[in-house]
């Protein structure tokens, strides 16, 4: 029914130190639903911006129609007819609906004068032919999400775009508002526009499309028309066989639960909850892997019992004291800690030496009558340095000085100087290499068994097998599965990170 | 042979730490630069009185600096100290001259001059805690906050006199206040009063920035405020505590000044701000937040001071200095991102 | 005692600051507009005092403002006071050039405009500009200085901002009739500012370059304190010191003998001429002087000092 409108050859894309894409073949049919799939890193996101003019690769050739191209940004394929949504909307929201439709490409009078009625006639056009009443002259600060992403589609579609590229489009979005979409989507397929979409939800991808092309660790992993395609299909050849890192037993049975959590409530900003009545406890001495989709309340989760969200409802109580409505230092200093998921930005102190990083939130065990005791500070550092084993050339080397897994063994080192009875560890393997993941995975290990609750986050299947004694689920802010590691198949958890509440109970 | 060969191979890399240690002490070369220029062009320049009048004067700045590079440390700013040492010593000035009147009893109260330096600086630190307030828990931004307060203390301090000078704070024997003038007059063995509060405030500077706590705190919270909050670091207090100590500082100043003059005037320490940032610039401090040396700054202060009286004692007109002392402070911030440039390449490298 | 008020003021907070700052209207009279540079200088707040107690005791109401030498702020004081419907305005302008328009709009609506202590670049504008004689005032203090020094010796000059007018004229009347003294050698000549601090500062730099000195003249009193200061803090008893504007500060200097003059710019007495100039135009149509009057400076001395106080000279 389709021909092939844009086809790539051989992608490779390298970027310092990590090959992101390696010969990869990717087709988009005209006036068909074209899936990408693959775990978090896999290379969708790169070989998405490489399609849209983002980013160039380093191997490999583009073809649109036949003849040969190359994008030089994006607003060059822009021009040659392939749109874009971006996952995080990139919109202002000082600026109205028309006016970020028309964004960096007025409708000019002369060159220079804002054509203002033919931009809002257009702009009115667009958002009713996707189905929506939203006023053009309406701030997109006012709007609600699902609506901001309808503004988006829309000014993907101001160009007449031929391909357009979705990137977690439903992410956002309400049930209802799916059902709007997909119609949308059923419309410009018909008007023959190859939709370029990419989800981590399977049933939708099952619903809504046409071809699938599966990415694992950079590579093509398998591609199929719809009818050979299932999703027992899409998570094997997703995940791929063999393990990332050794699993090592826990050395003790774990103890009693150490945090309790009480219906822990956290609304999100705007309408709805990021985190949705949780009740759930952690153990000393075991592993507990937190699995979900991006935007499935994790990370609010842990900031809600660090005390970082003021909204935040519900019993926090560790070892029966309870936290609720304290301070991230009463919280610290009872025995909690968090390891933020961005290292760069909540973790690292780039002014300080690794010294100066590990011991910012311990001082108080190296302090003397008000002054920091280097006597009393440096066999410290070294002994967590050591015990982690961090390669930099002393606690006096710069931080920036260090790898990013280095770094990161910093910011788990720092919690542990506090003495920690609990650590909430935020994807604590995002953008580190493989050896590093191990490092830190074996540490984590090495902490369980020494009487630590451990909890992390991960969007990574592999890796809440690799280390976890126990998974637990999360999905629109709900656990929606709480299962031994053994028992955990990986289409339980796929299954259950997608699951909504609204939806029918799976088994 | 083989000692031969390492040594060319590593020259390029001498070369580029060798510029960088030059670039790194560029401060501390611009000073004795200056100093041997004045030495040589400036008469009776060198000399010992000599070097005691300059250090009197860089103390004023250098105070100054050392409270606004706690500030900046911390990625703020302080624009109100000038007008806090205009106030701080027109409280003295007033103590002093006026008193305490407390009418319901129908006495004027005369604090000692240990009493009047005593409230001056409560005033003053209490201003600093005011704008610590401001930004921390009404969120102005240091800018505004610290703009605001400068027009509001200069306002006082005109309001406090009706916009006189309270002069000849010498005190009276009658009333037991005298000795205000040996803050700013005084010696000991030799070294002005003045000269050795600078001393003492900067060793204890330094020392709390680099070895306390708390020091630790104000490089975190500059360097990466998110993450020293995750830390457990209660960055609220640390930022009032950093405007408080520049507001402390100010009224050391307010006090040296007056005492100087055996005068307060309410528009004393007018722009002071703008040469106390210019001297935590000139030692290296980043209006970014989180980098910068207690030490650095002081060497800026006295480049400033040394360059102001040289030029004073040459006989060059105010135009000249002013032009002259704007290339300096344009030359360090360019030789600072040139160091950093450098720093970074050679990391890579 | 007015300190007392004003602590007691601030610590009521805003409120009673604002009570403060009402000025003073009285219902029946005609309204005199007194406009001065500051009410902080109190070389400005004497002539705005004199100007109102005399305005006040001819039976007008009054209102004084300043304009902080902002030409902009001046203009929209300048309007308030037509809307006031002002019977003539009283006026120390902010620029000589900048101020002429605002003049000439008091005159298009119908209200005289009586210039004090500066001078703007027009004439016909104005109903009469009063200046003091800057020039004739240096002459003074200079042949007062020249006299002190004993017609030899190396002296500092201390300059006012270099930008300004009367700090020219100043300088020129000191030189002409300094220099014409071939043993008094002007050693150093540096600008302060006219701040006190700045000249102390500069002073004790200057002391080091040059210790022999024998004086110093001031282009005005602030100056001269801050010199004073300055050769105090380094023991010099024995340097000669003259200032120029008759503040209080040097008048109690010179009597306790630190100072050997200054030069009056009498700013209390040259407002009250000014308004008795408006009273007598209001009256009878003519002032019956030239526009521009030339207000003489009085060398105030051992002599004198005692009989000034705040830039007014008993008689």
């Amino acid at each position: 029914m389709s021909g092939i409108v844009l086809s790539a050859r051989n992608i490779t894309k390298a970027f310092p130190g990590t090959v992101a894409l390696q010969d990869v073949d990717f087709d988009v049919h005209a006036g068909a639903v074209n899936v990408l799939i693959g775990e978090n890193g896999a290379g969708k996101s790169t070989l998405m911006k490489i399609l849209a003019g983002v980013e160039r690769p380093t191997l490999g050739s583009l073809t649109m129609e036949g003849e040969p191209v190359s994008f030089s940004s994006i607003r060059d394929a822009a021009g040659k007819g392939i749109g874009i949504v971006f996952q995080e909307l990139n919109l202002c929201p000082n600026l109205s609906v028309t006016e970020n439709i028309f964004l960096g490409r007025d409708i000019t009078r002369a060159g220079f004068h804002i054509d203002r009625a033919a931009q809002k006639r257009r702009a009115a056009e667009l958002v009713a032919k996707l189905e929506h009443d939203i006023d053009p002259d309406a701030l997109v600060g006012d709007l609600m999400i699902g609506e901001q992403q309808i503004v988006e589609i829309a000014k993907a579609l101001a160009e007449d775009a031929r391909v357009l590229i979705m990137d977690e489009p439903t992410s956002a979005l309400s049930a209802s508002e799916v059902e709007v979409l997909f119609k949308v989507i059923g419309e410009l397929k018909r008007a023959g526009v190859a939709i370029i979409y990419i989800s981590h939800r399977l049933e939708e991808l099952i619903r809504i499309g046409d071809h699938f092309t599966v990415l694992r660790d950079g590579r093509l992993a398998a591609s199929a028309p719809r009818s050979e395609v299932s999703i027992p299909w899409i998570i094997e050849k997703m995940l791929g066989a063999g393990e990332v890192v050794a699993k090592r037993p826990p050395a003790a049975p774990p103890g009693p639960p150490l945090l309790e959590v009480q219906n822990l409530t956290l609304p999100r900003r705007g309408q709805g909850l990021a985190v949705d009545d949780v009740s759930v406890s952690f153990r000393p001495g075991e592993i507990t892997a937190i699995y979900g989709l991006l935007g499935a309340g994790r990370t609010e989760l842990f900031e809600s019992l660090y005390g970082l969200r003021s909204g935040a409802t519900g019993s926090v109580r560790l070892g029966g004291e309870e936290l609720a409505g304290r301070s991230v230092n009463r919280r610290m200093k009872a025995g909690l800690l968090l390891v933020p998921e961005d290292r760069q930005r909540d973790g690292l102190l780039q002014n300080l030496s690794v010294g100066g990083n590990l011991g910012i939130a311990s001082m108080g065990r190296f302090t003397r009558f008000f002054s920091i005791s280097r006597a009393a500070e440096t066999p410290l550092l070294s002994q967590v340095i050591s015990q982690l084993h961090i390669k930099t050339a002393g606690p006096d080397a710069p931080i920036t000085s260090l790898s990013g897994g280095n770094q990161q063994k910093v910011v788990i080192g720092k919690s542990l100087l506090t003495q920690p009875r609990v650590l909430l560890l935020d994807e604590p393997s995002r953008g580190i290499d493989i050896g590093a993941k191990a490092e830190v995975f074996s540490t984590m290990r090495d902490l369980a068994d020494q009487g630590l609750a451990i909890v992390y986050t991960t969007s990574d299947l592999k890796e809440t097998h690799a280390v976890a004694d126990r998974i637990l689920v999360m999905a629109y802010g709900r656990i929606t599965a709480d299962l031994r590691a053994e028992e955990a198949s990986d289409e339980a958890l796929v299954r259950a990170s997608t699951h909504k509440i609204d939806e029918p109970e799976l088994a | 042979m083989s000692t031969v060969s390492a040594t060319l191979k590593t020259a390029p890399a001498g070369n580029a730490s060798a510029l960088l240690l030059v670039l790194k002490l560029r401060t501390f070369i611009a000073l004795i630069a200056v100093t041997l220029f004045f030495a040589l062009m400036a008469p009776n320049f060198v000399s010992v009185a000599n070097a005691v009048i300059i250090s009197k004067h860089v103390a004023i700045n250098a105070i100054l600096a050392i409270g606004m590079t706690y500030v900046i440390l911390t990625g703020g700013i302080d624009l109100s100290v000038g007008s806090i040492v205009g106030l701080t010593g027109m409280v003295a000035g007033g103590l002093l001259v006026h008193g305490i009147p407390l009418p319901m009893l129908g006495v004027i109260v005369y604090p000692n001059v240990i009493e009047v330096v005593l409230i001056s600086l409560l005033v003053g630190t209490a201003i600093g805690a005011i704008n610590g307030l401001l930004v921390t828990k009404l969120g102005v931004a240091p800018f505004i906050a610290t703009l605001g307060t400068l027009y509001v203390a200069r306002g006082a301090a005109l309001l406090l006199s009706g916009g006189a000078t309270f002069s000849n704070l010498v005190g009276r024997p009658e009333l037991e206040n005298q000795g205000f003038p040996v803050i700013g007059s005084g010696t000991v063995l030799g070294v002005p009063v003045s000269v050795i509060i600078l001393i003492i405030m900067a060793l204890v500077a330094a020392y709390v920035a680099q070895r306390t706590p708390f020091g630790r705190k104000v490089y975190a919270v500059g360097g990466n405020e998110r993450a020293a909050a995750l830390s457990g670091v209660r960055v609220d207090r640390v930022k009032i505590a950093v405007y408080m100590i520049s507001g402390f500082c100010a009224a050391v100043v307010g006090l040296i000044v007056s005492s100087q003059l055996v005068a307060s005037h309410p528009a004393s320490g007018n722009t002071f701000e703008l040469n106390a940032i210019a001297a935590a610039v000139l030692g290296g401090t980043s209006l970014s937040g989180g980098r910068g040396l207690i030490g650095g700054t002081i060497i800026g202060a006295f480049v400033i001071g040394v360059l102001s009286d040289g030029l004073v004692m040459m006989g060059v007109s105010e135009f000249w200095q002013m032009v002259i002392k704007g290339l300096v402070i344009i030359a360090a911030v360019v030789l600072d991102q040139l160091q950093r440039r450098l720093a970074a390449n050679t990391r890579q490298g | 005692m007015k300190f007392a008020k004003t602590l007691a003021a601030l610590a009521l907070g805003a409120m009673a600051g604002i009570a403060l700052a009402v000025p003073a209207m009285s219902q029946d009279g005609k309204l005199i507009v007194i406009i001065t540079p500051s009410h902080d200088n109190p070389f400005f707040a004497a002539e705005a005092e004199g100007a109102r107690s005399k305005a006040e005791e001819l039976g007008y109401s009054t209102q004084v403002y300043s304009h902080d030498d902002d030409a902009n702020k001046q203009n929209q004081l300048i309007d308030s006071a037509i809307a006031a419907g002002a019977a003539a305005i009283i006026l120390d302008n902010a620029g000589a050039d900048a101020s002429v328009a605002a003049v000439q709009k008091a005159k298009d609506a119908g209200i005289p405009s009586f210039l004090i202590d500066r001078e703007i670049n027009a004439t016909g504008v104005a109903v009469a500009q009063i200046v003091s004689n800057n020039y004739q005032g240096a002459t003074l203090g200079a042949e007062a200085f020249v006299e002190a020094m004993g017609e030899a010796g190396n002296y500092v000059e201390l300059t006012g901002r270099e930008s300004d007018t009367n700090a020219g004229i100043r300088s020129s009347g000191y030189h002409d009739v300094i220099d014409q003294y071939p043993d008094l050698v002007m050693v150093a000549q540096q600008s302060a500012n006219w701040s006190q601090t700045e000249a102390f500062t500069k002073m004790e730099s200057i002391l080091q370059a040059n210790p022999d000195i024998k004086g110093v003249i001031a282009g005005n009193d602030t100056m001269a304190m801050g010199a004073l200061a300055a050769l105090e803090a380094a023991g010099r008893s024995d340097v000669i010191v003259v200032g120029f504007d008759g503040s209080n500060d040097v008048r109690d200097a010179i009597i306790s003998g630190k100072v050997t003059a200054t030069v009056l710019q009498p700013a209390y007495r040259q407002a009250q001429w000014a308004v008795e100039l408006a009273d007598k135009y209001l009256k009878e149509g003519s002032t019956g002087m030239d526009e521009k009057i030339s207000m003489d400076c009085v060398l105030i001395d051992a002599s004198n000092a005692e009989q000034l106080e705040t830039f007014a000279l008993a008689e």
